[in-house]
C-alpha cells in the first residue's frame, strides 16, 4: 500500500486535510517547498502515514513561522530539499544535517545579535 | 497532535508569544533562533509546550538579573539547545524505530 | 584552568546535587557557587539544563518563591531519591579517582 492509499484509506484523511488548509495559507514559494517536502518523504517508502504525520507536522510548521517571518525558503532550507527531508525522517545523514542545524542557529544568532549592536 | 498543536492553541500560544515580544531584544532572536532549531530537531517534548514555556520562564529570570542572554546561556547557543532536549526522543527517531522494528508491515 | 568543559561534563550533575544537598538554593546561587569554586566557564544555562534533568528524574523537590524583582524563583532541595543518587556519584567518583591513581602510579 502507498502513501496516499494509507493517508486517504482511513483517519488520517482528516488531518491531512487539515495540513492541506494550512500550507493553502502559505506565500506561493514555501508552499511549493512544502510540495517538494511531501514528494520527497512519500518515497521512504513503507511507512503508515500515522508516523509521518508528526515530520510532516513539523515541516509545516516551520514552513508557517519562517513565512510569518519573512523568510525566504532558501535562507531555511538551503539547496538540498531531499537531504532536508531525510534529516526530517532520521534517516542517512541526518547527523550531518543535525550538525548544520546547530551551525546554523549559532551563526544566525550571531549574525542578528551583531546587527543589534553590542 | 504534535508540534503544530503548540501553535494552534491558539490563545495559549498568543499569550506565550506575548511573553518573548515582551523580552529585550537580545532575547528575542535566541529564542527564536532557538524555536526555530527545535522545529526542525523535532523533540517529542516540544509538543507538551513546557520545554518553550520554560525557556521563556528562564529567560525572563535572566532579565531580571539585569544579564544579557549570551551571558546567561553561553556563546554556544546550539549546545545549550541540545542539552535541553538530551533526553527527549525526536519524532524521526520513533518513526525509524517503528520501520526497523515492523519492516513493511502497516499499522492497525 | 580553561577548557575543562568536557572534562567536566559527566561529573556537574553530581556538583549541582552537592550543591543543592548542602542547602535548599536556586539556579544563580548554584552558578555563582560553581564560578567561585573555580569553574568560570560555567554559565546560568548550564546549570538550568541540569537542573531541569534533575526535576524530570524526581531527585529534587521545587518551590517557586517570590524574589525581590522579576518573576518568582524556584529552589530546588534533594528529596530522598536525590540523596541516593549523590551517594551513588561520589561513590562513582571514589572509584574513579582511585583508579586513576593507581594509573598514573603503575605508569612510570
Amino acid at each position: 500500500m502507498n502513501f496516499w492509499e494509507t493517508i486517504t484509506g482511513n483517519d488520517l484523511t482528516r488531518e491531512w486535510k487539515a495540513f492541506e488548509a494550512r500550507a493553502g495559507a502559505l506565500p506561493a514559494d514555501h508552499r511549493a517547498a512544502w510540495d517538494e517536502i511531501k514528494g520527497h518523504l512519500f518515497l521512504y517508502g513503507d511507512f503508515t502515514g500515522r508516523n509521518l504525520m508528526p515530520i510532516l507536522d513539523g515541516a509545516l510548521g516551520l514552513l508557517e513561522e519562517t513565512a510569518t517571518d519573512g523568510q525566504s525558503i532558501h535562507e531555511v532550507l538551503g539547496d538540498d530539499i531531499a537531504g532536508f527531508c531525510a534529516a526530517l525522517a532520521g534517516g542517512e545523514g541526518a547527523r550531518s544535517f543535525r550538525d548544520r542545524w546547530r551551525e546554523q542557529l549559532n551563526r544566525n544568532v550571531a549574525r542578528k545579535l551583531g546587527r543589534l549592536g553590542g | 497532535m504534535g508540534i503544530h498543536d503548540i501553535i494552534e492553541g491558539k490563545k495559549q500560544w498568543r499569550a506565550h508569544m506575548a511573553r518573548v515580544k515582551a523580552l529585550p531584544p537580545d532575547y528575542q532572536i535566541v529564542y527564536k533562533e532557538m524555536q526555530r532549531y527545535f522545529f526542525k530537531v523535532g523533540p517529542v517534548a516540544l509538543a507538551d509546550g513546557s520545554l518553550l514555556t520554560g525557556v521563556v520562564d528562564f529567560f525572563e529570570e535572566g532579565v531580571a538579573a539585569g544579564k544579557g542572554v549570551l551571558e546567561l546561556i553561553g556563546n554556544d547557543v546550539a549546545a545549550f539547545s541540545d542539552d535541553l532536549i538530551k533526553d527527549s526522543p525526536t519524532y524521526a527517531d520513533i518513526y525509524q524505530e517503528r520501520i526497523s522494528t515492523k519492516p513493511g508491515t502497516a499499522e492497525e | 584552568m580553561d577548557d575543562l568543559t568536557e572534562m567536566l561534563k559527566g561529573t556537574l550533575e553530581g556538583c549541582v546535587l552537592e550543591i543543592i544537598g548542602s542547602e535548599e538554593t536556586y539556579g544563580y546561587a548554584i552558578t555563582r557557587r560553581l564560578n567561585e569554586l573555580g569553574f568560570a566557564d560555567v554559565v546560568e544555562g548550564t546549570v538550568y539544563t541540569i537542573l531541569l534533568r534533575l526535576e524530570k528524574k524526581g531527585l529534587v523537590q521545587v518551590t517557586k518563591r517570590p524574589s525581590g524583582l522579576g518573576p518568582p524563583r524556584k529552589f530546588y532541595a534533594l528529596n530522598d531519591a536525590g540523596r541516593q543518587e549523590l551517594a551513588t556519584f561520589w561513590a562513582k567518583w571514589e572509584y574513579i579517582t582511585s583508579r586513576l591513581g593507581k594509573l598514573k602510579e603503575g605508569g612510570r
